[in-house]
């Protein structure tokens, strides 16, 4: 006699059935915090909207050496660098998931003054938020070595006679919105030339195509030996030793221009954060621990970059600085945009 | 950099102590290579994790070996079925495919491996030679005078289509139209994007070169049993004669292969030029120079050379400002950075100071590569030249079920697999209606660029289209477009009347006209 316990078609029917209608019935039960709590089980994928080998790749890559280990998931990353960024993001919203493996690490600055000039269908916060800031960047206005200016006094006399071409990454961007607050305060004039990227950026002014480049720090910073900082728009210039003393442009001026600088950040959708407090609650803790680790820093100073422009913040931070770049973007639109 | 004998000894050693990993990666990329859709960048991207976890004298060996042998791959499609496995193969097809159709495929096959292999070789090696010189070309070539490198391209359009020039015209300018999709280079606001999230980067490449050439030839191909005619298959029959044959056209073509190497070389070193562009514009050097400029396009060994060898001396150049000034020279040199920062590799001048087995290292692996590659690949031609016989029943589908995949893989978006169908459609009607696909081509890769270039160069001088004009090597290119237009017109008519006069004159001994 076979007394093997052999499931029937007829008993995995009724099982399933009953552990549905239980499931169904008590959704409150420790079950499904146990379930929550397995959160993440896969691993993450993460769109940048900007191109490979850049700034963000570099510091993502470096973060996620840290913060990997504390989700035991790895980070897959894929990247949609058009339209200033704004497939990115509409992929972001519209076409991913809203799971909690769907993961966006965006330059907070340009990307979201790109939100206020294109006006795209997606909106924040209500699609997505910022919950982890990895960095502060402050747009710096910098030569090549050999130029003939030699600091900012130069430059805006120059500007004062004839338009100085300016190197920027893209038209709506801190460093742009800075160029033309400079301009706007000293009766000076800057003809602003996109390149899309921060590396076609540096070859414009190393090939003297350019004046002048304007663009965030740590990248120029990282090619020290081609380029020599001549301002920064911020408050204070944190790397004063490594730049040469270079003055802020307030300070040089007199000017009140806002701090003006990137912040790179992790985002999520915020209709998962919402549902999910706990999982979430999880993102933003190991991130911070992440921020933290020595791991992330040496992996961070290999690239070349200086450390003092790690910072973390969290995701009010991250929306409080979003928000008044929304702001400055919507005072410099008409010059921001094709749309005169 | 000294030439320290010790040092150079020393890479040499180390890059031959590589080949196991050389083999493999050459190996890997001539496959990826070979079938369209899937690239050096996005392989590399795959294998990421692996490099990185890679010593990086041997990752980098890796990368680079991969790289260089999907430009060699990306030409065994466009020869033996019309489809070009990357975008800087393109131009092979205008003779490559010509050839085939002859009975010649083996012989366009080893003129492919022969010039793509010694190309890249002269150009690794003058790399090493040459670095501090040809990372400072790259700061010469700029905005304005790439404007004049990007017509020497569209001029092409003109030339393939010469015997139609107004086909040829209008399938040029609707390549055009459709290169101007996607968003302004100036404020990054979408146009002409349909509201297609996909288009707003501009019509990719991938499913186009997919389209309109894969699809499109396979299209064709349901209506024939082989891809060549019954008569021409016989004499297709592999003969190691045929490989012989294509080695003495290889070394007739010697020297173009040296020239248009250096083409490829040093518009590699550019960044954000790339194969695509250097193979189109060495195509239409070497016809400019040719002494038979007609020949072109209906299968002559220099039209499968001459792109072959220029997309292969772009591997080196576009590694050049990424070793030399820490800025990649395109997106495959990109994954290579991200690789070499991960290692704790300071990029940039000091590179050669602080790593010098790194910085020239990189360059002897790509030489060992080009090596391995040459010795593996040249035997191998006799087989694959036999892909011609396969009948189209199983060829096709086949065909069609790994282009739609790699209209996928390259950005992983189900619309582009939409996409190329569409461009393969209008490919298909091209073809029957006799408008060059590769005008249309050429339009969607260079038009982009050129409107790039010409609106940074515009933007640059303040809206005065003198600014155009206002280098000397700027001036010095313009004079070689103009030349490249005029010299071949002036050449055929020189020709034209010699024949006249040949049929006019009696023969000296006989008094008799001449047949």
């Amino acid at each position: 006699m076979d007394h093997s316990t052999r499931i029937t078609r007829r008993a995995l029917c009724g099982g399933m059935a009953a552990a549905g209608l239980l499931a169904g019935l008590m959704p409150g039960l420790p079950m499904s915090r146990a379930l929550a709590q397995s959160y993440p089980q896969r691993n993450f994928r993460v769109i940048i909207p900007t191109g490979q080998g850049g700034g963000a790749e570099r510091l993502a890559r470096a973060f996620d050496d840290a913060w990997s280990d504390l989700l035991k998931r790895q980070f897959e990353y894929t990247f949609h660098p058009g339209a200033a960024g704004q497939i990115g993001y509409e992929l972001f919203v519209k076409q991913r998931e809203a799971d909690g493996y769907n993961l966006l690490f965006g330059n907070m600055g340009p990307e979201m003054i790109m939100y206020a000039v294109q006006k795209p269908d997606y909106r924040f916060p209500e699609d997505f938020i910022y919950f982890s800031r990895t960095d502060i960047d402050d747009s710096c206005i910098f030569v090549r070595n050999d130029s003939p200016y030699k600091d900012l006094k130069s430059v805006v006399e120059a500007a004062k006679k004839r338009p100085v071409n300016v190197a920027v990454s893209r038209i709506p961007h801190p460093a742009s919105i800075g160029m033309l607050a400079l301009g706007e305060a000293t009766g000076s004039t800057y003809n602003l030339i996109p390149y899309g990227g921060g590396n076609p950026t540096y070859v414009a002014v190393m090939n003297g195509e350019a004046d002048i480049g304007a663009l965030p720090i740590t990248g120029v910073l990282s090619l020290s030996s081609q380029f020599k900082v001549l301002g920064v728009f911020n408050r204070e210039n944190i790397f004063a030793g490594i730049t040469d003393n270079a003055p802020t442009v307030n300070g040089a001026f007199g000017t009140s221009i806002p701090d003006l600088y990137s912040s790179r950040a992790w985002a999520v959708h915020s209709s998962w954060a919402d549902a999910n407090p706990e999982d979430f609650a999880l993102l933003e803790r190991t991130s911070q621990e992440a921020h933290a680790s020595a791991e992330f820093q040496d992996a961070f100073v290999k690239t070349g970059a200086p450390v003092e422009s790690l910072k973390y913040g969290d995701r009010q931070v991250c929306t409080e600085y979003a928000l008044a770049m929304l702001d400055l973007a919507k005072r410099y639109e008409p010059v921001l945009s094709a749309q005169r | 950099m000294g030439w320290d004998s010790a040092l150079l000894l020393s890479l040499a050693v180390d890059a031959v102590m590589l080949t196991w990993i050389v083999v493999p990666a050459v190996l890997l990329g001539i496959l990826v290579g070979a079938i369209p859709g899937f690239s050096a960048q996005n392989t590399l991207i795959i294998l990421l994790p692996l490099t990185l976890a890679m010593d990086i004298n041997m990752a980098l060996a890796f990368m680079v070996s991969l790289y260089c042998a999907t430009h060699l791959g990306g030409g065994i499609p466009a020869i033996l079925v019309n489809m070009p496995g990357t975008g800087g193969a393109a131009a092979t097809t205008l003779d490559g495919y010509q050839m085939t159709l002859k009975g010649k495929a083996q012989q366009a096959l080893v003129l492919c491996f022969v010039a793509s292999t010694i190309g890249g070789l002269v150009t690794s090696i003058a790399t090493v030679a040459l670095l501090p010189f040809l990372a400072q070309v790259g700061m010469y070539l700029r905005s304005v005078e790439m404007v004049a490198v990007m017509v020497f391209g569209l001029v092409l359009i003109a030339a393939i289509a010469a015997d139609d020039p107004l086909k040829g015209i209008i399938a040029g300018f609707f390549g055009l139209m459709i290169g101007a999709i996607g968003t302004d280079h100036i404020y990054g606001t979408p146009r002409a994007a349909f509201g297609f999230l996909e288009l707003y980067d501009g019509v990719p490449l991938v499913p186009a070169l997919i389209g309109l050439f894969a699809i499109s030839e396979a299209f064709s191909m349901m209506e024939r049993s082989t891809i060549v005619p019954r008569s021409a298959v016989v004499d297709t029959r592999a003969h190691w004669a045929d490989t012989l044959e294509g080695l003495r056209l290889s070394l007739k073509y010697w020297w173009l292969t040296i020239w248009t190497s250096f083409v490829g070389l040093l518009i590699g070193v550019v960044p954000g030029a790339g194969a695509s562009i250097a193979s189109f514009v060495a195509y239409q050097q070497a016809r400019m120079f040719s002494k038979t400029p007609d020949e072109f396009g209906k299968g002559f060994a220099p039209g499968v050379v001459a792109p072959e060898a220029a997309n292969n001396g772009v591997t080196s150049g576009t590694l050049v400002p990424l070793m030399a000034i820490g800025v990649p020279g395109g997106s495959t040199a990109a994954v290579m950075m991200v690789v070499l920062q991960y290692h704790g590799i300071v990029l940039g001048p000091r590179l050669f100071i602080e790593s010098p087995e790194i910085a020239y290292g990189i360059f002897f692996s790509m030489t060992l590569s080009y090596i391995v590659m040459l010795f593996t690949i040249l035997p191998l031609a006799r087989y694959m030249s036999q892909v011609v016989l396969i009948p189209t029943r199983i060829l096709v589908p086949m065909i069609l079920s790994l282009t739609i995949v790699g209209a996928f893989a390259n950005r992983e978006y189900v619309f582009d697999m939409s996409l190329a169908l569409v461009f393969g459609v209008i490919g298909y009607i091209a073809r029957k209606t006799h408008y060059h696909v590769t005008a249309i081509l050429i339009g969607i890769i260079l038009g982009p660029l050129f409107e790039q270039y010409l609106l940074r160069s515009l933007r640059i001088g303040q809206g005065d289209l003198t600014i155009l004009f206002s280098s000397t090597i700027g001036n010095v290119l313009w004079a070689f477009v103009v030349l490249s237009v005029l010299l071949p017109w002036l050449r055929s008519r020189q020709q034209e009347r010699r024949r006249r006069v040949e049929r006019e004159t009696p023969t000296a001994l006989t008094g008799d006209q001449p047949r």
